[in-house]
């Protein structure tokens, strides 16, 4: 739009030239403000919200904006829909980048304007998208529902109409203020508000007790009664396949060093005993008989443990528990094997949070997919799995530092939730 | 010449015409959310496929940590937020076995009830998703239409049409409105009808057939070695339904066909999930029928203290397999850990299995039919 923006230079000093600069500012506003075509662009839930506002129901036509474009360079407005994390980031600038001007954004969702759920904890989330290109409009709403999302955009329309060639759109400049607590600096404003209230109104307090010296407050408290409910007894699912008792008896047959966990003076047999009919068995293991317990289930016609459901790992001061979890499709029982993995304290105390503690044999070969999982575990607690096929972290940059599912994690971005 | 391949890709080279390297994702319409692919191409010819996950991770299982029982409900919103109401349950399961509270009979139907009323909605988006990505732009319009009668319901009973937030240990956060129940057999009636349109659409469509059949398949046994659950387990000819394997709530009580299908492909995988709208349309009649008018809908409100254990809980959502890992080490208000197991993750495993040797509008086509939510795998 160069031309158009040298226009108030040229027409304003001839007699009735600013006519014509208002003229022209009137038909570029219309031609803007009627059709702004965002971006398909998602990441989360706002995303599913913003397709059922550009769907029958909410009918987004009504506002020009049905057509969404996949590629930025044909769109106009970027509707920031859903979290933001550091490793998107990068994308988002550059899809920015890439739309032409002028180009409007439209933050929608609590992610995008503050980190919303996910500001206090995290090491992962941008707290907020104006930390990394300038929006226009905020959006409300955890969820914002499809009407908000409209709001927004007449929000941005009545914008748009106001500008002029005199004051052309130009690009803004990203800040950096990411690891600022939003809330919490809110919280401290709002608190020497009401202190400066409390200065102000005291005068006039003082007064109204010396007139008043016996008023006493009219107001009460509602407290609405709540029903009386009754206790209900919980009633567990049915059991397939073998009790516990029967898994736990055969594999400890085979396998001595099985173990489950024990509090008291109970026994492990009295313990699995009594576990519920709908709580797995969990057995602790040796690390040096993982391997071979693994095979053991999967290929015995009693057990035939064919499904993986999930590996994970839980962070203890001095060991990890690495629990893999297996079911029979066929028989229908489950059983959750535990392994114990002592962290390696021959590692210098300042280099262990940044290195592999512990090592397992991997079950890849076994499961394909314990491969993902493995990978899971081994990005987020830095677990090292001996023969994985693909051992790289998953969800977080390779130049990542540290383990976040460790309890002594530390991130520099991190905000400790307040108590 | 020996030449680096990119991070993740193994195959040993075979074919001798010069092969090269494209980047699908993270901002693609057809990767349902921030997933990046990146794709080895012969050609036209996919020869290996890698996902790049953690676009979308959102360290949800940390900020467990350091969170009640509780707050972590409205965290499994955020996860699949297509079956929001299904993983809310998911929590709630693994709370109540470890506070052993039950749920009283009206508070079993009103869960049964959400529970398939999100599972349609979420099916919908599929086949919404799934004739877009084919190229009828009608078919999201269509999809969307009905969903949002659901979303209406929702709304009346749970407050939000999105980010449910309802159940608790013992029942849920309200009961259901007197306008529910006439409100569900008004949404059977003109569903059951819709149907019929749906189906004469898609399901017989010679582009859809010349697209679907025969691609991405996925045979029995790679199935189950992958851990794939739900639609894409039970198109592959595994009969696993947890709702019927381990059945929780009230489904033991409630007549239903769980529909298996058994050539693996990606039509299969569209037939099963109209199939389940059809299932799930039958468990909501039964429910419409029994469900009890009188009687509490929760029980005795309990402050949510899990003691000292290990607690699993899974339940069937719309994509299958979803289970919680709930961790207490010390008796209290607070989890020690909190995992929870996605039934997309699996599926994305698997990709590279079903992509090799398709063109790149055939992946399009599978990741339409896995119908992965992205989010829930990242976390």
């Amino acid at each position: 739009m160069g031309i158009i923006n040298l226009a108030p230079k040229i027409l304003d000093p001839i007699p009735g030239g600013k006519y014509v600069v208002n003229a022209i500012d009137y038909v570029v506003n219309w031609a803007r403000a009627n059709s702004i075509w965002p971006l398909t662009y998602g990441t989360s839930c706002c995303a599913i919200e913003m397709m059922s506002s550009s769907m029958a129901r909410y009918d987004i036509a009504r506002f020009g904006s049905e057509v969404f474009r996949s590629s930025p360079r044909q769109a106009d407005l970027f509707i920031l829909a859903g979290t933001i994390t550091r490793r998107m980031a990068p994308a988002i600038q550059m899809l920015w980048e890439q739309i032409p001007g002028p180009k409007y954004v439209i933050a929608m969702g609590a992610c995008t304007i503050s980190g919303g759920p996910f500001i206090y904890d995290n090491y992962s989330v941008v707290r907020g998208a104006q930390n990394l290109i300038p929006v226009d409009v905020f959006v409300p709403g955890c969820p914002p529902r499809p009407e908000a999302l409209f709001h927004g955009l007449l929000t941005l329309r009545e914008k748009i109409l106001k500008e002029t060639c005199r004051n052309p759109w130009h690009e803004g400049e990203p800040k950096d203020v990411s690891t600022m607590d939003r809330y919490r600096e809110a919280a401290k404003t709002w608190a020497a508000l009401e202190e400066m209230k409390d200065e102000q109104m005291a005068e006039a307090r003082a007064k109204f007790k010396e007139e008043h010296p016996d008023y006493k407050s009219a107001f009460k408290p509602i407290r609405v009664k709540k029903p009386d409910f009754p206790e209900v007894e919980r009633v567990p699912a049915k059991r397939f396949g073998m009790t516990q008792l029967e898994l736990y008896t055969k594999l400890h047959a085979k396998f001595p060093n099985v173990t489950v966990h024990t509090r008291g003076e109970d026994t492990p047999e009295d313990v699995v005993a009594n576990l519920p009919a709908d709580c797995p068995l969990e057995v602790m293991l040796e690390k040096e008989d993982y391997l071979n317990v693994v095979e053991f289930v999967k290929n015995d016609p009693e057990f035939k443990m064919d499904y993986l459901i999930d590996v994970t790992a839980i962070d203890y001061d001095d060991h990890f528990d690495m629990v893999t979890m297996l079911r029979s499709l066929e028989i229908g029982h489950k059983i959750f094997l535990c392994v114990q993995l002592k962290k390696d304290f021959s590692i210098d105390e300042e280099k262990r949070p940044t290195s592999l503690l512990a090592s397992v044999p991997t079950i890849s070969h076994l499961y394909p997919g314990a491969e993902i999982k493995e990978r899971e575990v081994y990005d987020m607690f830095g677990i090292k799995f001996e023969n994985h096929p693909d051992l790289r972290r998953i969800f977080l940059d390779k130049d990542f530092v540290g383990y976040p599912l460790r309890k002594d994690f530390t991130h520099p971005e991190m905000i400790r939730r307040p108590i | 010449m020996s030449h680096q391949l990119p991070p993740g890709f193994r195959l040993e080279r075979k074919s001798n015409t010069e092969e090269f390297f494209i980047n699908m994702g993270p901002q693609h319409p057809s990767t349902h959310g921030a997933l990046r692919l990146t794709l080895r191409m012969d050609g036209e010819t996919i020869v290996e496929v890698v996902p790049h996950f953690g676009y979308i991770h959102r360290g949800m299982e940390k900020q467990a940590e350091s969170m009640s029982y509780l707050q972590y409900i409205a965290m499994s919103d955020r996860q699949d937020y297509l079956t929001a109401i299904q993983n809310n349950l998911g929590v709630v399961i693994a709370l109540e076995k470890g506070m052993n509270v039950g749920v009283p009979l009206r508070g079993e139907y009103i869960r049964v009830m959400l529970q398939e009323l999100g599972r349609i909605a979420s099916h919908l988006v599929f086949y919404g998703c799934f004739g877009g990505d084919l190229g009828g732009q009608t078919c999201l319009l269509f999809g969307f239409k009905e969903r949002e009668m659901i979303h209406d319901m929702l709304e009346e009973v749970t407050g939000s049409r999105l980010t449910t937030n309802f159940f608790r240990p013992g029942g849920s956060r309200y009961d259901v409105p007197d306008t529910f129940i006439p409100r569900v057999k008004a949404f059977l009636d003109h569903m059951e009808d819709t149907m019929k349109d749906y189906e004469r659409f898609l399901s017989k469509n010679i582009i859809v057939l010349e697209r679907s059949i025969g691609i991405g398949v996925l045979s029995k046994e790679d199935a189950i070695a992958y851990g794939c659950s739900g639609p894409v387990l039970r198109a592959s000819g595994v009969n696993f339904d947890v709702r019927r394997a381990n059945p929780y709530s009230i489904y033991d009580q409630l007549d239903f066909d769980v529909p298996v299908f058994h050539n693996g492909d990606c039509y299969d995988r569209y037939q099963i999930r109209i199939a389940e709208i059809h299932e799930s349309m039958k468990i909501l009649r039964q429910c419409v029928e029994k469900f009890p008018t009188e009687g509490p809908w929760r029980s005795k409100e309990k402050p949510v203290r899990l003691p000292v254990g290990r607690y699993y809980s899974e339940i069937e959502t719309a994509k299958g397999l979803y289970a919680t890992y709930v961790v207490a080490a010390t008796t209290g208000e607070k989890p020690y850990r909190i995992h929870t197991r996605g039934p997309s993750f699996p599926h994305i495993g698997a990709i590279n299995k079903m992509a090799q040797g398709h063109k790149i509008s055939d992946l399009v086509t599978i990741m339409a039919t896995l119908d992965p939510v992205i989010p829930e795998i990242d976390r």
